[in-house]
């Protein structure tokens, strides 16, 4: 019978074909649908993350867990509290206008979705206004993440932080940044909550800050 | 005072170069038919499909041109089929097309600058604009059959145009471009990419300097680092493109003499929105001053001459000369080098 520690090693080991039923299984066998989440996927994702974060493993690996958590949930859904796949709160994403990379955006996107959250992925090429109407449109929202791959976008970041910082209910919301020119530094001056340097840690920093 | 090339040699054998090489200054980049036949995108070109049948763009103010991975655009739909999408090229040019290039190659004082094939994109790199990143990824892990054969047909096809080049051309360098990974990590571990990388370009090379080509240039705009014993198995030369993450003054102490290193002036300390002469120099200072003249080219990380910023490339340029002149005692560098290439 397949339990809630099957389901995480296969989570951890990116088994995407074996989960589903795996997941299956374990419902059958009358496993809590929320243990088989937190437990068995979200904990499993928490350790490919921070393996990532390590070093010890690597983008390939993490895609596969990322896909094999997918497939899980899928099965699991139905069966879950209307909102608990999502329970983290809602976080909205995307890259900002005229940058087209969305590699590191979408594994960010991958991660905060096996950490529990609700991603709203707006794409790539992202106006400042598109985020701002996305989050007047859900304005439960708990953070807005944006990213810049180039120097040249850099600005567009500075300008889609600076809005959303004017707009009513910015208190309601962290704003977190990322990308490869970005520092630390950049996202305290351009008023930004918070930055990170890989996908594993802005999953884990974005829990710290609906916490 | 040496020439440009000459100068590079000496530092990629840590002999004694008489100076910094700068940037690009001793490499011409030069085309062979296929790029007239599958053209490299220019600023403002968006949505133009390529030989391959991938579809790339490349909007005005970013560093290069890239694929577009819109579902109905990613070439392989369907990966343990992905023969029945996967369409090489032809390679079979005109004589008259080979001449063409060839006029290019004699062009080039080969006494001031090696001539170099320039080559992209890479194995890995196609890997993913056939398939699209993610799926690519994915694939290495669960389909590791078949991207096997993909790198098998794509290392084949690669060796035809390296048998075009090096009996038509005779490069006495290879410029070859496939990013390895991005600005702190490789996109895979040390033993995946041996696996599935390593033997097709010792096979690659191999064939490049079997056939007249002296010196292999890499070029991966990234963190790389852990792949250097990699690289040096394959018989690169020089590994272009390197970051400062990479600790490039670790890696010379490492690896100098069986490798060089090019870059360390990466794009976001330099080429940006309100770039100065004064920052360019100050980066260029601090590079040139932590890595040394041998094993070591202070170079702009991107994959070419130039910069997304009109103006950096040249600042920066200016700026070793000015420390050669102030180190070395170097006057008038243009003498023994071409005319700056700028690309872009």
């Amino acid at each position: 019978m397949a339990g809630i520690q099957e389901i995480y090693e296969l989570v951890e080991k990116g088994k995407a074909k074996k989960v589903a039923a795996a997941v299956q299984e374990a419902l059958d066998a009358g496993c809590d649908p929320a243990a088989i989440l937190n437990e068995g996927m979200i904990s499993a994702m928490d350790e490919v993350g921070a393996r990532f974060k390590n070093g010890e493993i690597f983008v390939p690996e993490m895609l596969v867990a990322a896909k094999a958590m997918k497939n899980g949930v899928a099965v699991l859904k139905p069966h879950l509290a209307t909102g608990a796949a999502g329970a983290a709160g809602k976080v909205i994403i995307g890259t900002v206008a005229g940058d087209l990379h969305d590699i590191g955006k979408n594994l960010v996107a991958m991660m905060l979705e096996s950490s529990g959250f609700e991603v709203i992925d707006l794409g790539v090429d992202v106006s400042k206004e598109k985020f701002l109407e996305t989050y007047e449109a859900n304005p439960d929202t708990k953070i807005i993440c944006c990213s810049a791959l180039l120097t040249t976008t850099m600005p567009a970041l500075k300008q889609t932080v600076a809005l959303l910082n004017a707009s009513a209910g910015r208190e309601n919301i962290k704003i977190m940044v990322g990308g490869a020119p970005i520092s630390a530094a950049f996202a305290e001056e351009i008023g930004a909550d918070a930055y990170t340097e890989d996908a594993a840690t802005c999953a884990q920093k974005a829990k710290e800050l609906v916490a | 005072m040496l020439t440009a090339k000459q100068n590079m040699i000496e530092c990629m054998k840590g002999g004694n170069p008489d100076r910094f090489v700068n940037q690009y200054e001793a490499i011409q980049l030069l085309f062979h038919p296929f790029m007239f036949a599958n053209p490299l995108l220019q600023p403002g070109m968006e949505d133009v499909k390529n030989a391959w049948g991938v579809t790339n763009t490349f909007p005005k103010g970013v560093p290069g041109s890239f694929p577009v991975h819109t579902p109905d655009k990613i070439v392989v739909q369907d990966i343990e089929n992905w023969k029945d999408y996967v369409h090489a090229p032809s390679l079979d040019f005109s004589q008259e097309m080979w001449d063409q290039c060839k006029a290019m190659y004699d062009a080039v004082d080969g006494e001031k600058a090696f001539k170099a094939a320039f080559v992209a994109p890479g194995l890995f790199e196609q890997t993913h604009h056939l398939c699209e990143m993610v799926n690519a990824l994915t694939y290495y892990i669960e389909y590791e059959d078949e991207m096997h054969e993909l790198i098998k047909y794509l290392t084949e096809w690669e060796l035809k145009l390296a048998e075009g080049i090096c009996s038509n051309l005779h490069p006495d360098m290879l410029f070859h471009h496939d990013d390895w990974g991005g600005h702190d990590s490789t996109f895979m571990s040390v033993n995946m990419f041996n696996e599935f990388l390593l033997e097709p370009y010792k096979e690659i090379y191999g064939y490049y300097k079997s056939h007249g080509v002296d010196y292999v240039v890499h070029h991966s705009d990234s963190y790389a680092a852990t792949l250097v014993p990699s690289m040096i198995e394959m018989g690169i030369d020089v590994y272009q493109g390197c970051m400062e993450t990479n600790h490039v003054p670790e890696l010379i102490k490492k690896y100098g003499g069986k490798i060089s290193f090019m870059g360390s002036i990466e794009n976001a300390a330099v080429d940006f929105e309100g770039w100065t002469d004064e920052n360019c120099e100050k980066v260029v200072r601090r590079v040139c001053e932590e890595s040394g003249s041998k094993y070591f080219i202070p170079c702009i990380a991107q994959g070419g001459p130039g910069s997304v910023y009109p103006g950096v490339y040249l600042s920066l340029s200016n700026a070793i000369d000015k420390l050669n002149r102030e180190k070395f005692g170097t006057e008038n560098p243009e003498s023994a080098r071409l005319p700056l290439q700028i690309m872009f």
